[in-house]
């Protein structure tokens, strides 16, 4: 069975980007537009794999690692943090709240798949 | 991909975004230093910069950089948001929404829409300090905050198990392959051991899915398990990872490629990368196979790939210093016997290279004649050949056809012909690189002048020969190094005393050719690259993560990261690597690639490798229904016809048998959608089933095999490629045509992409030991 990815951001473009990747890949992608829609959306589902941004309205891309990290069901699920070069402060804090994995946009489609499949098989 | 459906939303998202931001900015008026909207005016404005960067809309993303940085500022309270701001503003929200469907258009903009951009710009500049230096202190000052506090490093914690012992002692004899050591050939495949961290599992991270991405990138041929961290089972914590293991991996990748499989568990684990070494019998046959070349026993070994361009440079400071006082009883050894008594390569490569030398002397004793042409005449030629290529191939495909002994036979003998005609017309165009390297000569003198310095330049393989349109474009990189060595490589004549080296600096220029490639390379004996400053920088510009511990070779890539050259570098980082992104663009449109290698205090080499390009390639022809399909020859193992029970195997689980292996299949037909394969009465004509069984072509490419189902086999073919337009530029598995001798157009298989999707699509099917 495919596996299911978390995609959290507020830009529905970039969404739609990596969904296309991933879809492409072979995952199935489920999407949220902020943190709290992202918990929202984590509600006792398999979830293999998160892929967050930092900056978001509601709740911002730190907190919402920081809750998942707290859920018992999913704080083994590997979390990809989006950021851009400018914000080295800010993966440096997703890291240490506990997305060990970075991509910096902008990115091309396969270095996603590649960051993705470096964390968990279609 | 077809991106299209997000290039829409794009569209209404920046339309959507841009009105918020103007709301946001109209209510600010009336709410003066309310935080959440200025927040949300940061916002709209990076998640546009965000998304127009993934579509490559670089006009967008640069305005709404300006922008992003002044509202970061009145953020932070530094510039107050007066009317005038405001105004300026909306109007910089007004030019992002006509910068928009120009982008996705990818139309050029209009004079007056440049000129607005370029004014705003100008008036958001006023807002902003020129250069940003307290910025970049609060950064420095979180990041020495960070690295107090921060989590603790990637060390494995002490061991005191017996059989830990044995362990480093496995990893003992892995070589540090950093240092350009004089290493032994061994097998064909690289080594890796991994000594994972506690926390892997705890961060998120599989080492299985590690494993499999290594997969993808060659064959597994081994993977040992070491357990000599593994507590009694007491002691032992479900949640910790204890395991250790050494891979090796049958792989045509780069280094930086396999090492980047590791990005994301660096922090908790231990890697050691040991590169494989060329074998005797290939390094023979690459002797072989040079054509009269390098004058050198060094650069003929380094030819044949027997032997590493660092490792040389260390043979030969060795032979040197043997010169020097005191000088070694007997004199200072060949250079021959210094690499055979290190085991760097083995004695019979050394002899054979030797009499390769010998001959190499002999023919550059004749005389050589010389012809000056047109290169006009040279161009029209070529192209003359290409066509004489593609008719020729027609006229054989005709005879075969016509099924006429004698005609056959006097076509073949015909193309043989033309395929030497191209191969001495393509080689026309090769002229010795000599001309450019000693351009350098009078630069260097008159800049050496210009900076009172005393620098010598030393050139090597002038007689190397590379096409003339990259020796015309070789240039201006070469001199941008050159220059970046005598301005910042090279110290004053004070240090250089002080240091121990001599006053007489040194520059050198270096051609070869190197496994089908040319490799170029400038160096110098000056200072070096400061790796402390580079990385320092680099973490303030975002290109490397604070707590990652990139290798020495890892930082000094860095200087051609695009952020890097910036104007602040300058003064920083003693001027080294500014433009040096520029230089890597230009060497990248040749379709080479270029390296950095450094010693702090000894000097820097950077190297540039581009590839020997043809418009010729071999091919091999095959058929489905009408259209006919070109694979480059070089990536095809073997045919077979497909048997029936094969064919439910294909369409059942994407894989076949053979000879004991797993192959996995793409049906091309599936592939290109060209016609449903699963009903062949309605849609192939009855001539075409009787003689129609399909056939499959195996295909090897980065170690990776799959099989592509097609319908008939023309066997080989002489392909004069001609690029796909813009038009088809994302076309997957595609990556050009030709045209046939009919006249009509063949498409040529892009097969490294076409390997990719079967992968994708069919994870177990690939060669997982």
């Amino acid at each position: 069975m495919a596996k299911t990815i978390l995609i959290v951001d507020d830009s529905a473009s970039l969404r739609q980007v990596v969904a296309i990747a991933l879809r492409g890949g072979g995952y199935d992608v489920i999407e949220a537009f902020d943190g709290v829609d992202g918990l929202s959306k984590l509600n006792g589902q398999k979830i293999h794999l998160i892929i967050s941004d930092v900056n978001m309205p509601n709740m911002d891309g730190i907190t919402f690692v920081k809750a998942v990290k707290q859920n018992a069901a999913y704080k083994f699920t590997p979390i990809i943090m989006l950021t851009t070069e400018s914000q080295e402060g800010k993966k440096m804090e997703g890291q240490a709240a506990g997305a060990k994995a970075w991509v910096v946009k902008p990115f091309k489609p396969e270095q996603m798949l590649a960051a993705v499949s470096k964390l968990v098989l279609p | 991909m077809d991106m299209t459906p997000a290039l829409q939303i794009f569209i209404a998202e920046a339309h959507e975004l841009l009105e918020q931001m103007e709301q946001s900015l109209l209510l600010l008026e009336h709410r003066p230093g309310d935080r959440e909207l200025l927040d949300a005016v940061f916002r709209t404005a990076h998640t546009i910069k965000g998304s127009a960067g993934m579509f490559g809309f670089n006009t967008i993303v640069a305005h709404t950089h300006q922008l992003e940085n002044l509202l970061d500022r009145v953020r932070a309270g530094e510039v107050a948001l007066t009317p005038a701001l405001s105004a300026l503003l909306l109007r910089c929200g007004d030019h992002i929404g006509t910068l928009v469907m120009p982008a996705v258009d990818n139309l050029s903009l209009e004079a007056s829409v440049i000129a607005v951009g370029e004014s705003l710009e100008r008036e958001l500049a006023q807002y902003l300090p020129a250069p940003p230096a307290a910025d970049r202190h609060s950064m420095a000052a979180d990041l020495a905050t960070f690295l107090d506090g921060g989590p603790p490093s990637g060390e494995p914690p002490p061991v005191a198990h017996p059989a830990s012992a044995s362990m480093a002692d496995d990893y003992a004899v892995f070589l540090d392959s950093a240092e350009p050591a004089l290493s032994q050939p061994a097998a064909m495949v690289w080594r890796i051991a991994l000594q994972f961290g506690p926390d892997v599992f705890r961060n998120g991270m599989d080492p299985l899915s590690i494993l499999h991405y290594l997969a993808t990138l060659g064959e597994l041929v081994n993977i040992t398990t070491l357990w000599g961290r593994l507590p009694p089972l007491a002691e032992m914590d479900p949640e910790s990872c204890y395991l250790d293991m050494v891979v090796e991996l049958d792989t045509m990748v780069e280094r930086s490629v396999i090492d980047s499989v590791f990005d994301f568990i660096r922090e908790d684990c231990q890697i050691r990368l040991t590169p494989p070494s060329s074998q005797v019998q290939a390094q023979l046959a690459d002797l072989d196979a040079l054509a009269a070349g390098p004058a050198k026993l060094g650069e003929i070994l380094v030819a044949a790939n027997a032997l590493t361009g660092a490792a040389l440079a260390t043979a030969l400071a060795k032979q040197a210093a043997e010169s020097q006082p005191p000088v070694r009883p007997g004199g200072p050894r060949p250079l021959g016997q210094i690499l055979v008594d290190a085991g760097a390569v083995p004695e019979p490569v050394v002899d054979a290279a030797l009499a390769r030398q010998q001959q190499t002397r002999q023919m550059n004793g004749q005389d050589t004649k010389l012809i000056r042409v047109d290169a006009e005449k040279l161009d029209q030629l070529i192209t003359l050949v290409g066509e004489l290529v593609i008719a020729g191939s027609g006229t054989f495909a005709l005879a075969q056809q016509a099924k006429l002994g004698n005609i056959m036979e006097s076509a073949a003998a015909l193309l043989r012909l033309v395929e030497q005609v191209r191969d001495n017309a393509l080689g026309l165009r090769m002229v010795p690189i000599a001309a450019t390297f000693q351009r350098f000569q009078r630069v260097v003198r008159d800049v050496s002048l210009e900076l009172g310095k005393d620098i010598e330049l030393v050139i090597a393989g002038a007689e190397t020969e590379l096409d003339k349109s990259v020796v015309e474009r070789i240039g201006d990189p070469l001199m941008h190094l050159v220059r970046n060595a005598m301005d910042h490589g090279i110290e004053n004549a004070e240090r250089r005393m002080a240091s121990g080296k001599s006053a007489r600096a040194k520059i050198s220029l270096n051609a070869y050719h190197d496994s089908g490639s040319i490799v170029i390379e400038v160096s110098d004996d000056g200072g070096g690259l400061p790796l402390e400053k580079i990385r320092n920088k680099a973490i303030e510009r975002g290109l490397l993560a604070a707590s990652a511990n990139p290798t020495p070779q890892e930082i000094q890539q860095l200087v051609f990261e695009a952020g890097f050259s910036t104007a602040d570098a300058v003064s920083n980082l003693s001027g080294r690597g500014v433009g040096m992104d520029v230089v890597r663009r230009s060497i990248e449109t040749l379709r080479g690639m270029i390296e950095i290698d450094s010693t702090e205090g000894l000097g820097t080499l950077v190297r540039i490798r581009l590839p020997l390009t043809l418009a010729i390639i071999d091919g091999f022809m095959v058929g489905l229904g009408t259209a006919r399909y070109v694979l480059p020859l070089d990536v095809v193992v073997e045919c077979m016809e497909l048997s029936d029970l094969d064919r439910h195997s294909v369409s059942e689980r994407g894989f076949i048998n053979v000879r004991g292996a797993v192959l996995p299949v793409v049906r091309l037909r599936d592939a290109f959608a060209l016609s449903d394969p699963d009903e062949p009465e309605s849609s192939r004509t009855q001539g075409e089933i009787a003689n129609g069984r399909e056939n499959i072509v195996v295909v090897r490419f980065g170690g990776l095999k799959a099989g592509l189902v097609v319908d008939e086999l023309f066997g080989e073919f002489q392909t004069v490629i001609k690029p796909l337009g813009k038009l088809f530029s994302y076309l997957q598995g595609i990556s050009g045509s030709t045209i046939l001798g009919s006249g009509e157009v063949a498409l040529i298989l892009d097969v490294p992409g076409l390997i990719k999707r079967v992968e994708r699509t069919r994870p177990q099917g690939c060669v997982v030991a």
